[in-house]
Formats: C-alpha cells, structure tokens, sequence
C-alpha cells in the first residue's frame, strides 16, 4: 500500500501549492496597508478565484474521465466540439429569445437552459456517436472535428445576421477570459458539481475498470452502455459548468489529466481525478498571476495555457510511447 | 450453457446463422473453422459482447439477457485479445479487478487471500508488484489468466488466446488452460486457429464453416480427414501421437 501512501502524499504537496498560489492572487499588490484598498481587491478577486478553483476542477475531472471513457489520453472533450456547441446554443439563445430577454440577462437561468440544451444534444450525438462507431477512438474524433466546425459555423452564421449590439453583448461570454468571469453562478455551480460528484460517488472504481478496455469491463459485470452514458452526462455537465463560467479553454484538460497521470503514475481515479483538479487550479491561477503581474494583461491567460498545451501535446505525441507514462 | 437459433447479420450478410449447439461443463470446448466462419462472432455473442439479433442463449437456464450484468460476472469470465492498457498498473492490481464483480473495488480480506492465491497459481509471485506494461506478452497473458482465475467463475471463455504468442508460449497457454478444467474444474470455451492445439488439448470440438455448425464433437470425432477437408477445403493426413489424432496439412 505504499503506492497510496506516495499518492496520497503529492495530492497533500499539491494542495500545499494551490493554497500558496491563491494567497498569492489575492494577496499580491493588495494594499495591505490600507483596509478600504484591502476589502475592495478582496471583492474583486474572491469571486474571481472562486470561479477559476471550480472551472478547474471541473476541467480536470472531465478530462480524466473522458479520457478513461475513450481509453486514449490524448483526447479531451474540447475536440470533439464540446465547447463550439456551447458558443452555438448560446448564440442561439441570444439570436432567438434577444440579448434582453430574462434567458440572457438572468445568468442563472441562462445557465440553466445552456446546460439542459447542452446535456441533451452532448448525450444524445456522443452516446449515438460512440456506439455506431463501435467505440473507434479515430471515428469518434474525426466526427469531433466535423461536428466542432460543423457548429462553428452555424454559430458564426447567426453571429453575422445578428444585431450588432446583441452580438457585443454576447461576445463576452464567448471568449475565454478570466478576468471577466461569471461569477453569478457561482452558487448554482457548486450546487450541481456536488450532486454530479455525488450521483458519480461509486464510479471512482468503475472508471478504473473502465480503464481496462470494453470487453474486459463487460466481463467483470459493468453494464457498459448504461455507464458510459451516464458517465458521458456527467462530463458534460463539468463542461458546461467550466465553459459557462469562463469560456472555452481547450488544452487545459488534456495538460492537466496528462499532468496528473504522469504525477500520480497508478490507475486509481480516487487519487487521479484530484490530482487532475489539484493540476489545473495551479495552471490556472499561476497562469492569471502571470497574466497580471508578468504581462500586467497584455497577454490572456487562455492563450498562455494554449501556448503551454500545444507544446505539451507535441511533446506526448513525439516523445511518449503510447500506453507508457 | 445451451445456444438455440443463434442468428448475426452484418448490412444484410448473415455471418451466423441459425446456430445450435449445447456446451458441456466441466470441459474445453473449441471453436475452430476457417476465417470468416462466425466463430469469433459466436464467441462474441455468448460473452455477450455483442448483440444477436435472434435465437437464445441460455445461460443456467435463463437466458443471458435476464441476466444482471454483475452476477453473471461471477459465473462467466471473458477475455479477449483487446488488451491495451493505458495506464500505470501493477501485476497485483490487475489480478484485483478480478474481484470486482465481488467487492466492487473495496477489498476484503477474503479477496487479498483469493488474489494471492491466483498470483501463486500463474507463478506471478516474483514480479507482482512490476507495471504490466513492462512484461513480455507471455507474462502479461498470464497476469490477465490470473485476473479470470481470480474472478472465480465457473466458465472462462478465451478469444483465440494463442494469438501473438510464440510456439513456446502457445503451447504453454494451451497447458494452463489444460489445467484450468482438469484442476480447477473450469469450463473452458476457447476460439482457436491452431486445429492441432485444438485437438490436443480440448474435450470437445465444434467446428464452423459459413456461419453454421459443420461438426459438433468430441476431438476423434470431428478430427478426421473427410471432416477436416471438408472444413478447410484442403487436403488433409491424420497422424496419432499420444492417443492424439494431429493433422497434417499442406
């Protein structure tokens, strides 16, 4: 058991840094010595950690598990089109109910239907997709791809016949930025992440059987159809979750599953969907301390983890052999 | 376990059809016929791997749809020839899923017991704690062979397990498998290319040519020069060794 012991032992490490990386956020030029100057950055900066702590999270949970799902760790669910659906359901949202409808303005009740259109679609295409292709990890991306400039451009179709003041305001929803961060629907998010980890509570060991392929999950008696549907339902909502709060962010998921199994080295998912998490509140917050401080926001933090991911994704595809870490 | 009707298509092509057969316990039974004869498909569908799409096959007398997927678990283990593990596991933890149609991951004492004992029966022990992706392909067959015996079922259902292995460890392979009816009591069914390891160490044969039973027997009933010829559309000699009927082809 001292393979736990270890794990159990960098989750505590890593936790140690996410705590350091946050004081360091709100801390950091916050006038200290002024309590008025203090409280005021202290408003400013909570919600926006708050939001950047869940969207991570639910990143890197979702990565990890969809990952397991497909059983190929270079995938995430942002390649197959994952976020483009979102820009589209809510562009469609915006275009057809008006920028001032209570759909846009109330931010949780655009939550709201984002997520149930967004569940319904993701389940209903994915679940089809998977069992039609017979679980071909190449179909399946390759549909992906389709399918993501497929709702690209039905998204930008209805962007540029759109009112132009309509599309200002729903621009900023649509770029990953966390900077301006959606933090009204920090409550309901936090809601429903707990009843997803909670209704997922006894798949932590599933998944790991998962891990082992189709056939040899079916012959240890998980009904395999069943599962990865309800699986699949819970990376979506993770997804809509991150998405809504801070816009697509599309390598995050693949570094920081990688990134927690390259750490974690077991194939455990109680100790790896933490380290996932742990990885990405770390990647994110470091990556916004940069951003305001380093290159006081010359330079988006979406595009520093974007820069980081395609390096680190050149670095998988040459120089890891499949399957070894 | 009895198959009746047993029928598969594929975009209107008729891969198995109209299947029968009754497999007996306590015994190896192979699957054998030339490619494309439905036998993986067969396999495929008793393991329930894949979907039939008419006919029953009943598993202790219910059929194998009534059955509640984790139950069956503890009665009937597959593996297949579709391996690739993406992660870091140990050779012990393998051997551990073997439990989790029991324990459901969380395991107990009695499970640590069955595992070790899986461990000692594959003679596994010296490198239990190694990655399996470090193994050779004979190691890690039998890590996966040490999971099934430590699933504890009664039927173990192997698709073509000598596939990728040299003749050294084939015939190893076919040895433990041997061994798995004969000391454990197991119900083997296995598919096989190999007509000779069929022959050599299976009870039963059950041959297959365009998606239907062509001989269903025991070995020196269905090993003969008229059956096999007929099968493979080749010519065929028959030789005895050990009290074996072993055929020659060219």
């Amino acid at each position: 058991m001292t393979r736990t012991h270890t794990g159990l032992f960098r989750l505590l490490l890593l936790s140690a840094a996410v705590l350091a990386a946050s004081a360091a956020y709100l801390l950091t030029d916050s006038k200290l010595y002024d309590l008025r100057l203090f409280a005021f950055a202290l408003k400013l900066r909570l919600p926006a950690l708050a939001v950047m702590l869940i969207a991570s999270c639910s990143i890197g949970a979702a990565s990890l598990i969809f990952q397991t799902i497909i059983n190929n760790r270079i995938v995430t669910p942002c390649l197959l089109g994952m976020n483009s659906m979102y820009s589209l359901v809510h562009t469609a949202a915006v275009f057809f109910f008006g920028s001032g409808s209570i759909l846009a303005v109330n931010a949780n009740l655009a939550f709201a239907v984002d997520l149930a259109v967004m569940a319904l679609t993701a389940v209903f295409i994915y679940g089809f997709l998977f069992k039609k292709t017979g679980h071909s990890v190449l179909y399946v991306l390759l549909i992906g791809t389709v399918l993501s400039s497929l709702f690209g451009s039905m998204q930008s179709a209805l962007v540029r016949i759109m009112d132009p003041n309509e599309y200002d305001a729903l621009l900023v929803s649509l770029v990953a930025d966390f900077n301006h961060v959606n933090s009204e629907i920090i409550l309901i998010s936090l809601l429903l992440l707990a009843v997803t980890a909670f209704a997922l509570r006894r798949d932590l060991a599933v998944l790991d059987v998962l891990a082992l392929g189709r056939d040899q999950a079916v012959s240890l008696g998980i009904d395999y159809d069943r599962t990865v549907r309800r699986l699949l339902l819970g990376v979506v909502l993770c997804i809509s979750i991150a998405t809504a709060m801070v816009g697509p962010v599309s390598f995050l998921g693949l570094i920081i599953a990688n990134l927690a199994r390259q750490a974690m080295k077991t194939g455990r998912h109680a100790l790896l969907i933490p380290c996932s998490a742990l990885m990405g509140m770390l990647a994110v917050i470091g990556g916004q301390l940069m951003t305001e401080h380093l290159f006081s926001f010359s330079v988006p933090v979406s595009t520093l983890i974007t820069m980081g991911g395609g390096i680190y994704f050149l670095y998988l595809l040459l120089f890891k052999k499949e399957g070894g870490y | 376990m009895k198959v009746s009707d047993l029928i598969k298509k594929y975009e209107g092509k008729t891969v198995v059809d109209s299947v029968s057969f009754q497999l007996p316990k306590g015994k190896v039974t192979s699957l054998i016929g030339p490619n494309g004869a439905g036998k993986s498909t067969v396999m495929g569908m008793i393991s329930r791997l894949i979907a039939k799409d008419s006919g029953m096959i009943s598993f202790e007398d219910r059929d194998l749809s009534g059955w509640n997927s984790r139950e069956l678990a503890k009665k009937l283990a597959i593996l297949t020839q579709h391996n690739n593990v993406q992660m870091k596991l140990t050779v012990r933890e393998l051997v551990a899923f073997g439990r989790f149609p029991y324990s459901g991951g969380r395991l107990t004492e009695e499970d640590e017991t069955i595992i070790d004992r899986a461990i000692a029966y594959m003679e596994l022990e010296s490198f239990e704690h190694r990655f399996i992706d470090e193994l050779s392909g004979g190691q890690r067959q039998r890590a996966y062979i040490a999971m099934v015996i430590a699933q504890d079922t009664e039927y173990i259902l192997l698709d073509e397990p000598t596939n990728n292995l040299d003749i050294y460890h084939s015939s190893n392979m076919m040895k433990i498998v041997r061994r798995l009816c004969d000391e454990l009591g197991k119900t083997v069914i296995l598919v096989l290319h190999e007509i000779n390891y069929a022959a050599f160490y299976s009870d039963y044969i059950c041959a297959f040519v365009n998606g239907k039973v062509a001989k269903f027997g025991t070995v020196d009933e269905v090993i003969t020069r008229e059956n096999l010829s007929q099968i493979y559309n080749v010519d065929f000699e028959i030789i005895r060794i050990n009290d074996k009927p072993l055929s020659v082809y060219y």
